[in-house]
């Protein structure tokens, strides 16, 4: 059943590739994204909220000698990230212009990316992850060099640069952790198990390679220096893909890796990991509020936002679990939105810069659509209640509170900063004046609000009915968690 | 009279203004508007589509002077009776005083099938009314109060409505009006000053009603000789105005009130106020220049200075105008846009939509249009005034052209200065360029 939805996306990137007609390249992906939404939406249905352990599971051995086997499963944060893969992938091909150039290679990478991101989310086996999380990086790294911005070269290659590192690393670390053990055996729960018999200091060093690995791929200040260009440069739809689902793979390994193979320790290094968050969601504010590029401003409040999924995730209770897959989910959704709109005013004004930008309110010359979505996106990042922005960062806050008070509150006070730089930016980009003289934009089709549309409507249904966005991760998050702190559970009553 | 010629005998050095460009066009005889086909179109055709609902204003305003005039209710002030839509235009008929345009003197057939049907489909006029499906009043009684707001702009019309004669004639209609109404003439009693201000509100209400009443045939008279191909430029539709000016200039100026059949002459055509210099000049000053900044066109803070202290440093008239709606702006601007989109001739109607955004903001598209028209009007008015106090432009002495010049120079010094973003809010520059729409 999972395996559709990686050798789904492989076999449709590969048979766009090898289509004769470049013009239809972009209905076969569609259709092709749209079948993969539907089988996702299968999975959820044989998906039991209330099971714990992994789901839906296959096995068959492939190469035993070196612990490689095809082995999957899926538990609750596998499969909250393999609905978003489903939708965002559908979203990138959707946004994507009509008349992009060499339109088979990019649907082809698109859809091969698809489901890499679904054989490593789905993976049951360290060196299965490993393959897959590799196989991300080539595809990307042309998404952005072919079609990217000015700079995409630099881009291409910073991002190619770092993520490398990040795979080495990674692969370094499980290799270690397979060698440790004696035996050739990659699954996750011999690993555990591997893990709980090494020394500290072992322990320690395997963790910190793992944490840099997935630190890089997050990004956690201060590796994330490839993000801002990277994402900037990259064309939107390759912009809601990295930051959508792609930067998941660093949150999900966090969890799958960090709180699952090294319990003991996580919560011996979770103040440290908790502050590593605070300072990144501060800093990711901080430096949104500087920006003048609309784009990279988006592109640092990602960054923010990551830090409360390091939040969450260093405090592991249930509720800060759920939470952080929940933000997992929430900052995929609103990220891509704000992208994709992002990329809209770029594309009909010509421009992202601030002091460049304004009255796109306008009814009738300027954006109005645009404009009001963009507010509602702002608002989701933000954490205004009634948007799924709002459900995630207070499940993180709830969570954490009583273990990490201070942390907490300067995350809050981080989301405090979010809304200064998205008022900022609203204000700047869709109040004041058009100026009469030089605002002749061209209209914006239908077809180009309806990724927006569906975006917004999955934030707004997920803020007012949040038990359908944390629901999956639940029962997960009660086997992950390390830490009970007796506080009331809202997700209940959510 | 001739108006202009292009090669003047004389020469003077160019000018060094900063319009120098449009400087020597005007005295070229020109306008401030560049003279090119596709302007010319658009001129001639905005004044089409603003000279029906204008035929509507002007009945109107008499008719809310004359018999509305005190109506502390008049909640049918819009709907104009039949008497005033047969009213004969002096300007237009066979009985016409002086026949300006060719066409029918009773209200223009086009405005006629609005009424009726609108843009939706017959129905009570209240209910047309209600749904915005009728010529929005409401932007001509904008301008009438931005000429009585504004006072003070010269000509003997407005310090006599501060005259002691006005004020025995008003208070003779007042008295008359609200007789056997204990309740009005009491509070008539103690608050004289209201109902006087009211009453020169009505004035204007004449006052504006009697410049449109002449404005309206020049306009449908322009559209057809330009659909003749008689008027070819844009300098040939504002000579056509000039002469209109020159010709009704003398055109008494008053205000009589209708009461139960009695006439009362509140300002009588025997004060001999003519239409040029107390009902055209006023307007252009009040409308054209002035005005006042509508809300939320645009952020405007007198503390800080962003609202002149004067009132004719006021630069918020049609020839400053944003354009652009925002929210609940430029109410009274957006709805004459609406009207003027009724009545758009069909060769305007396929420009627009070719343009920008098409139909989506062809509303912005003919109100920009209409800017430009109101800069050709505008220019019609220098010219009038030039000629009427200055020398021909082919005069042969340079020191009658310096002079001419200086006028030409000082008129456009309106458009330059600093303060208050005068300049910047200015679209002289803009109109020069066909891609600003």
């Amino acid at each position: 059943m999972l395996s559709v939805l990686i050798f789904g996306p492989v076999l449709a990137g590969l048979a766009v590739f090898l289509l004769r007609d470049g013009r239809q390249a972009k209905t076969l992906a569609l259709v092709l994204a749209a079948l993969m939404v539907g089988w996702m939406g299968v999975v959820l249905r044989r998906f039991d909220v209330t099971a714990p352990g992994m789901q839906l599971t296959e096995f068959v051995p492939w190469l035993p000698n070196l612990g490689l086997n095809y082995h999957l499963g899926c538990d609750g944060l596998s499969v909250s990230l393999l609905a978003l893969n489903s939708i965002i992938t559908w979203i990138v091909v959707y946004s994507t212009p009509a008349a992009v150039v060499r339109p088979r290679l990019y649907y082809g990478l698109v859809l091969w990316i698809s489901g890499g991101l679904a054989g490593a989310f789905a993976a049951q086996n360290a060196l299965l992850f490993v393959l897959f999380y590799e196989l991300q990086l080539i595809p990307v790294y042309f998404l952005i060099a072919i079609w990217g911005g000015p700079r995409k070269g630099y881009a291409a290659s910073k991002f190619l640069l770092y993520t490398a590192v990040s795979g080495i690393l990674l692969l370094g670390g499980v290799l270690a952790l397979g060698w440790l053990s004696g035996r050739a055996n990659f699954d996750y729960g011999a690993m555990r198990a591997t893990v709980a018999g090494l020394p500290v200091a072992v322990q320690g060093t395997l963790l910190l390679t793992l944490l840099l690995a997935f630190g890089i791929k997050t990004p956690l200040v201060p590796l994330h220096t490839w993000l801002p260009d990277a994402y900037v440069e990259a064309s939107p739809p390759v912009a809601v893909l990295l930051g959508g689902i792609l930067a998941k793979l660093g949150t999900y390994g966090l969890v799958r890796f960090g709180v699952q193979l090294f319990p003991e320790l996580w919560v011996q290094v979770s103040p440290v990991l908790a502050l590593w968050g605070t300072a990144g969601v501060l800093f990711g504010a901080l430096a949104a509020i500087a920006q003048k590029d609309i784009k990279r401003m988006v592109a640092y409040s990602s960054i923010g936002h990551m830090g409360y999924v390091m939040l969450g995730c260093a405090t592991a209770t249930p509720l800060s679990l759920v939470g952080a897959i929940a933000q997992m989910v929430s900052h995929g959704l609103i990220l891509a939105i704000l992208f994709h709109l992002v990329g809209v005013i770029e594309a009909k004004v010509g421009t992202r810069e601030l002091d460049v930008l304004n009255g796109l309110m306008n009814p009738v010359r300027g954006l109005p659509t645009v404009s009001s979505l963009l507010v509602l996106g702002g608002m989701a990042s933000a954490g205004i209640p009634g948007m799924m922005g709002f459900v995630a960062e207070f499940l993180v806050f709830q969570g954490s509170y009583q273990v990490f008070p201070l942390q907490t509150l300067l995350c809050v006070l981080g989301t405090g900063l979010t809304a200064v730089y998205f008022v900022i930016l609203l204000n700047r980009t869709c109040f004041g004046r058009l100026d009469n003289r030089t605002a002749y934009y061209p209209p914006v089709w239908a077809s180009e609000k309806i990724p927006a549309f569906v975006l917004a409507g999955l934030i707004l249904f997920l803020g007012l009915q949040p038990h359908w966005l944390v629901q999956w991760s639940e029962q997960t998050a009660q086997n992950l968690a390390l830490t009970t702190v007796a506080v009331a559970s809202p997700v209940a009553q959510l | 009279m001739t108006t202009a010629t292009l090669e003047p005998r004389t020469k003077l050095p160019p000018s060094q203004h900063e319009l120098a460009e449009i400087v020597h066009r005007l005295e070229a005889g020109g306008a401030m508007v560049p003279d090119t086909p596709e302007n010319l179109m658009q001129i001639v055709g905005i004044w089409y589509a603003y000279a029906v609902p204008m035929d509507f204003y002007w009945r109107d305003l008499l008719y809310i002077a004359e018999q509305v005039f005190l109506n502390p209710l008049a909640f049918r002030k819009f709907f104009i009776s039949e008497e005033y839509l047969n009213r004969h235009n002096h300007y237009a008929g066979d009985d016409a005083d002086l026949r300006i345009w060719r066409g029918e003197a009773t209200a223009h057939p086009e405005l006629l099938k609005f009424i009726r049907q609108g843009e939706t489909r017959p129905m009570p006029r209240w209910l047309h009314h209600l749904w915005h499906d009728r010529i929005n009043m409401e932007f001509a009684e904008e301008c009438m109060r931005a000429m009585l707001w504004h006072r003070g702009m010269g000509g003997q019309f407005d310090p006599y409505l501060d005259s002691e004669e006005y004020k025995q004639n008003a208070d003779r209609a007042i008295r008359a009006y609200f007789r056997g109404n204990p309740l009005m003439l009491g509070l008539y009693r103690l608050f004289p000053e209201m109902f006087l201000e009211q009453c020169r509100q009505a004035s204007y209400y004449a006052n504006l009603g009697l410049f449109w009443e002449v404005m309206a045939p020049v306009f449908f008279e322009i559209h057809d000789r330009y659909l003749e191909g008689s008027i070819t430029t844009v300098k040939d539709a504002m000579n056509f105005i000039v002469k209109g000016i020159f010709a009704v200039a003398g055109r008494p100026i008053y205000h009589h009130v209708y009461i139960r059949g009695e006439c009362y002459e509140i300002i009588p055509k025997s004060k001999g106020f003519m239409w040029l210099y107390e009902a055209a000049l006023p307007y252009v000053e009040a409308v054209f220049y002035r005005t006042s900044p509508f809300r939320g066109t645009k952020s405007y803070n007198a503390q800080a200075g962003m609202v002149p202290d004067k009132q004719e440093d006021f630069h918020y008239g049609v020839l400053y105008a944003d354009k652009f709606p925002v929210g609940t702006a430029g109410i009274p601007p957006t709805l004459l846009a609406q009207d003027m989109f009724h009545f758009l001739p069909d060769y305007l109607r396929d420009y627009y939509r070719k343009h920008c955004r098409g139909e989506a903001d062809i509303l912005v598209q003919l109100a920009i249009s209409f800017q430009r028209s109101m800069y050709c009007v505008t220019s019609a008015v220098f010219h009038a005034l030039r000629e009427a106090l200055l020398y021909p432009l082919d005069d042969p002495n340079p020191r009658h052209l310096l002079a001419n010049r200086r006028f030409f120079e000082a008129q456009l010094d309106r458009f330059c200065r600093p303060e208050y973003g005068i300049r910047d809010a200015a679209r002289i520059r803009h109109i020069q360029t066909a891609d600003y729409r």
